[in-house]
């Protein structure tokens, strides 16, 4: 079942076929490989946009705006794919450090902010739009802080076995939006924080609620930069590191793995890049509450990472995007979708209320059908289908072990 | 690929709709646009807010004009979504045909969609946010930043600075009542209007004697309703709505000692009588009785029980508590149409500074609107409310008390 | 140190893992592994001791009122908890849709009285227990049908996958589960009718306790001690202990798999289903999306305990209950979650495996 392409993998005399040659070669340039795709994808997209059957739908510039919306999941994807598809760590509370990022940038950029820290930030601008330049450097401050949590809340975990880590990572996910709930003080509590100034530039000025371009292109060279540095992370010494950690961790530290530094790096870069997607969120929302940051965004964004395939970047990015299409814009123009077409049966169903229902199915039928995602690597499709076929030869209440993967190949 | 061959299917079809589609009078294409989350327990309050804007919209006729509807839900997952709600506004603000938006139900998602509204000059019309932050005070003026001078957003509810200290004066001035004890839903809505109730109650000289927070979710209450037992309060406040718990804390005061004590809350548990499924009157049941509740709106108005009827034929159902309210934005957002026509040309602008004119007064089913020069309404008008256990066919319902005329 | 009937995988591994990791988390807890006699003979006095401790504790601070709503609450947790915990220690699933068997046993429950005509108290203790019985077969019945049949049709082809793929899979049924219960209830909440009185009630130790608390109380710690007598003592209970340790081991011996572990869903999802029961008769209400804090809680309860393990689910569960209503009875009911998060958090950096879990190294 063949999902890149159908060029041979191997020539007949055993030496590499075409598709693995090219691999090879884009494995050697990854960086240029990123760079080049995410131009070509940037640019496809908004003409996209303007043509039917999109134009139908929304508008041109209502899919920038999600195209951008999708990129912040993007960049959540591809941090969380470091912690759970690389170095194999489940974590479930992920949403904890996207809402840290967020805030991070909401007292920096806010008159509120600005009030609890004590600094005058933003006056020291000059005008409000001269402001916006804060929104840069806050990126890497966002990251930073982030990444520091990510160390605090890691450094618990250390000891647990997969699943309790996973409750509890989960429990720091609850933990941190009920903290931002509940200190009124400090964090303005259930109604947020607002007031946050939008990014600007030199020449261009600030940015527009109504214009999505400028954030639309800042997504695009902020998920080019991500992904480069994720791809170096896995092709460096830390990145074998982790998935060492990930296949067996005791083996792992029988060679010699530092594996409480690698964990603690897995975490710490894994949240570096929510920090990263908060702060951009948060300059976009111009506002930042609790409730934007619930368990479901920290599945939404598991899910992704599980759909498009654990470990592989690209994967992960396109299921962040097609998870994010399907939930917010598909879903939800299921109704006008069938109204228009006008199917008599389907019209009268009100799909709205079907959102749930229709997600569930399309999650459980993704994992029955591919639970390895959409763009897995081949061990991995290998290990999830031979582990189908085990669980088959028990329905015969056949002993275990003798698997098509044991004959001879 | 799979995922292609269902997505041709998709783009196949959806050029067939563009084949079929499209208007055929030469009338110039308007649109309202409604953003409401519209599914799960959202739902329940926010589709009869959806329905009564509809239903003005369905009857709305001008020479040279058609007015159609572009409803957009920003629920995810059964729940409002900010960030949701932020997207919509932009697809709405990005079709040159939408010139007014009815909406939102949450005080959290208008806090993310008047400044995308506002810099679009898209005029907007909420049924129900009652936070003060959205228009008043520094606040109100961070959301209208890009244009300052111009606003954008009105509302027909009034605001929480003014409901909960109105239910505070009911109970102590005319239900003599001294202490209590307050249980918010920690959410925007109810926190902020037990904080005005509870600083108001306390400027009249009544004692707060607890006060607890359980987030929308919980069903058990028994443990804070135990703890207000031993604090022998004379009355409980609940600082939310029936799908935040309102109901379910009533409902659990008998078997915790507080049966006989008054429930008051604000418009959040007025919600229907209790055939309807879901309302406070038919969670609470026989527990309902002696609860006063407030609305941020005019009650008793004249032609209430033409619109109920008119609901009612349309839908099949009784009217909701906002589907007064959705049904007047619309009125609004249409006579501004209206005005701008016969002025000259429609466009947002055109629209936006006849809605928000001060001058105006719009006659709409909650009676005489207007707007005052941040877009709150000027019937400041709090409508005071208990349950009557005989009305609703047996049921248990609302039964109008008093209101009281906040405005000048 | 199997407690009897305890659910655990680890014990098999205890035996199988090598020596040096085993030492090395005995060290970094802190225990001797019984290397003294003294200390073999003060712990299992302390494990008693403390208990005990915290409970008198608990009854003067929280007073007999909130000690019995903090009980009643813990018992729906350990309910609850059961479920994920044995599911957990058989497939190393986190059934994230066990919550939602919670809320659609409310649903059955609700459904069935409805269907009976009842709508309020039922003060004729005859027809009561009758009414009470029915309700409970039925709804369990039922649940632990569904629970049979979703394992089928969702969990068993990803049985030896690795975990993310079922937790995927589980999370998308407690969507379809939620979406269902709303499009046949609607989303707001549905009432269940109170057929157990409110006003009966006896005086134990000075204070007006509701006899429903008792009974529901004593339904729970009777499920868990059934359940308890199942495992320890019966052969499909052996069949289940042995599918939890080993698999492979245990198919080898004979045990019909998939039998086991369908059964164990279909146990699992009963005691869910009576939670639900419970949740009607005590509460009044049900709503579809009642599953997902219960079943956080709960499965927070499991890990508590020590995952796996039945007695440590349970004891979680009662846990749970205990810190929620003691942090409301101190003023800090906003914090409540924050605190019972908190306190996993700690336990587990003292006790990595939960607190009846059995001390290991890291299992590769």
């Amino acid at each position: 079942m063949s999902v890149v392409s159908d060029l041979p993998s191997k020539t007949v005399n055993g030496g590499l076929g075409r598709r693995e040659q090219l691999g090879a070669r884009a494995a050697r340039h990854r960086s240029w490989t990123i760079l080049i795709g995410m131009v070509i994808v940037g640019s496809v997209l908004p003409v996209l946009a303007q043509l039917p059957p999109f134009s139908l739908a929304q508008p041109a510039n209502a899919w920038i705006d999600g195209f951008t919306n999708a990129g912040v999941f993007v960049l959540l994807a591809l941090g969380l794919n470091l912690v759970v598809g690389v170095a194999g760590l489940l974590d479930l509370g992920y949403a904890a450090f996207f809402a840290i990022g967020a805030y991070t940038y909401a007292y920096v950029a806010s008159p509120f902010g600005n009030g609890i820290l004590g600094l005058d930030i933003l006056g020291s601008f000059g005008s409000s739009e001269a402001a916006g330049f804060i929104f840069w450097p806050m990126l890497l401050v966002g990251a930073g802080v982030a990444a520091l949590f990510g160390i605090l809340l890691g450094a618990p975990t250390l000891r647990l076995r997969g699943d309790y880590l996973a409750i509890v990572t989960l429990g720091f996910g609850e933990i941190v939006p009920i903290v931002f709930l509940n200190s009124d003080l400090l964090t303005n509590g259930t109604a947020g924080i607002g007031g946050l100034a939008r990014p600007s530039l030199p020449i261009i000025g600030g940015f527009s609620a109504i214009n999505p371009y400028p954030y639309y292109i800042t997504m695009l060279v902020l998920v080019t930069i991500v992904m480069m540095f994720c791809y170096r992370l896995i092709e460096s010494r830390l990145g074998r590191a982790w998935e060492a950690i990930r296949e067996d961790e005791l083996a792992a530290a029988a060679n010699g793995i530092n594996t409480v530094v690698a964990k603690l790096l897995a975490f710490a870069l894994g949240a570096s890049t929510a920090g990263i997607a908060g702060v951009f969120n948060a300059s976009k929302l111009v506002t930042v509450s609790p409730d934007q940051f619930t368990f479901v965004v920290s599945f939404t964004v598991l899910a992704m990472v599980v759909l498009g395939g654990m470990g592989n970047f690209w994967g992960v990015a396109v299921g962040a995007f097609v998870i994010y299409t399907i939930n917010n814009v598909l879903l939800k123009s299921l109704n006008q979708f069938f109204d228009t077409v006008g199917i008599p049966f389907l019209q009268d169903v009100d799909f709205i209320q079907l959102q749930f229902l229709l997600y569930g199915l399309a999650l459980v039928a993704m994992m029955l059908v591919r639970p390895e995602g959409l763009f897995p690597n081949s061990r991995r499709k290998r290990e999830l289908h031979a582990a189908i076929t085990e669980t088959e030869q028990d329905e015969l209440g056949s002993v275990a072990g003798t698997t098509e993967e044991d004959l001879p190949q | 690929m799979k995922f292609a061959r269902v997505g041709a299917a998709i783009a196949a079809a959806a050029i067939v709709v563009t084949a079929c589609g499209g208007t055929t009078s030469g009338n110039k294409s308007l649109k309202i646009g409604i953003t409401l989350p519209l599914s799960g327990s959202a739902a329940a309050s926010a589709e009869p807010a959806r329905k009564g804007a509809e239903l003005a919209i369905k009857d709305f006729k001008l020479n040279g004009y058609d007015v159609t509807v572009s409803v957009l839900d920003h629920s995810v997952n059964g729940v409002h979504d900010p960030q949701q709600g932020a997207k919509d506004m932009t697809t709405l603000v990005s079709d040159p045909a939408v010139v007014g938006v009815v909406g939102p139900f949450n005080s959290s998602v208008a806090k993310v969609q008047i400044p995308i509204s506002n810099e679009a000059g898209l005029t907007q019309c909420s049924p129900a946010n009652t936070n003060q932050d959205l228009t008043k005070g520094e606040p109100g003026k961070q959301l209208r930043a890009k244009n300052p001078d111009k606003i954008n957003y009105i509302r027909v509810a009034t605001t929480d600075d003014i409901q909960g200290p109105a239910v505070a004066q009911y109970a102590i001035n005319t239900l003599g009542l001294k202490t209590v004890a307050i249980v918010d839903d920690t959410d925007t809505y109810g926190k902020g209007i037990a904080d005005a109730f509870s600083a108001e109650w306390e400027k009249l000289g009544g004692t707060v004697l607890g006060r607890e927070g359980a987030p929308k979710g919980t069903t058990d209450y028994t443990p804070i309703l135990t703890s207000f037992k031993a604090l022998n309060p004379e009355a409980v406040f609940y600082g939310g709505t029936t799908a935040t718990g309102g109901g379910l804390v009533r409902k659990q005061m008998p078997q915790t000692g507080l049966g006989e004590i008054p429930y008051l809350g604000g418009d959040g548990i007025q919600d229907g009588p209790g055939t309807t499924e879901g309302s406070f009157t038919n969670i609470a049941g026989e527990a309902a009785a002696n609860s006063y509740s407030s609305v941020a709106a005019i009650a008793d108005y004249p032609g209430k029980a033409d619109f109920d009827a008119k609901y009612k034929a349309a839908y099949n159902e009784a009217s909701g508590a906002y589907s007064g309210s959705g049904y007047a934005c619309a009125q609004i957002i249409l006579k501004a149409i209206e005005t701008a026509a016969s002025k000259g040309d429609v466009t947002r602008e055109s629209v936006r500074a006849a809605a928000v004119d001060p001058a105006t007064t719009f006659e709409t089913v909650l009676g005489p609107v207007k707007f005052d020069e941040v877009g709150d309404t000027n019937q400041k008008i709090i409508s005071l409310y208990k349950v009557d256990l005989t009305a609703g066919e047996g049921k248990g319902d609302w039964v109008f008390d008093s209101q009281v005329n906040y405005g000048e | 140190m199997g407690l009897p009937g305890s659910f655990s995988p680890q014990e098999a591994e205890t035996r199988s893992v090598s020596g040096d990791t085993s030492m090395t988390a005995a060290t970094a807890t802190g225990e001797t592994g019984g290397a003294t006699r003294a200390g073999a003979a003060l712990r299992p006095l302390l494990r008693f001791a403390i208990p005990v401790l915290l409970l008198v504790l608990a009854w003067f601070y929280l007073g007999p009122q909130q000690f019995v709503n903090a009980l009643t609450r813990g018992s729906i947790y350990a309910l609850i908890a059961l479920g994920y915990t044995m599911v957990y220690g058989i497939i190393e699933l986190i059934n994230f849709a066990h919550g939602d068997m919670f809320t659609v046993g409310a649903f059955v429950s609700l459904s069935f009285l409805v269907f009976l005509g009842f709508s309020g108290a039922i003060t004729d203790v005859g027809l009561l227990i009758i009414v009470l019985a029915a309700t409970f077969l039925v709804t369990m019945g039922a649940m632990g049908a569904i629970g049979v049949t979703i394992e089928r049709l969702a969990y068993k082809p990803l049985r030896r996958a690795p975990r993310l793929a079922p937790l995927i899979t589980a999370i998308g049924v407690s969507f379809i589960l939620q979406n269902v219960i709303q499009l046949f209830y609607g989303p707001f909440q549905t009432n269940s009718p109170k057929v157990f009185p409110d006003s009966w009630s006896v005086q134990i130790g000075g204070a007006t306790i509701p006899v429903l608390s008792v009974f529901i109380v004593g339904v729970a710690l009777s499920l868990m001690v059934g359940l308890q007598l199942f495992i320890g003592r019966t052969r499909l209970g052996r069949s289940m202990r042995a599918t939890a340790a080993d698999r492979d081991a245990a198919a080898l011996m004979g045990v019909n798999i998939n039998r086991t572990i369908a059964i164990t869903f279909l146990i699992g999802s009963a005691l869910a289903g009576a939670a639900g029961v419970i949740n009607g008769l005590q509460y009044g209400v049900a709503r579809f999306d009642d599953g997902f804090q219960a079943g956080l809680k709960a499965f927070t309860a499991a890990v508590l305990g020590g995952i796996g393990n039945t007695v440590g689910a349970a004891l979680g569960g009662f846990i749970i209950g205990f810190i929620e209503v003691a942090a409301v009875v101190a003023g800090y009911g906003r914090w409540g979650p924050a605190i019972v998060f908190g306190t996993l958090v700690i336990v587990l950096v003292f006790r990595p495996s939960g607190l009846l879990g059995q001390q290991l190294g890291e299992r590769a």
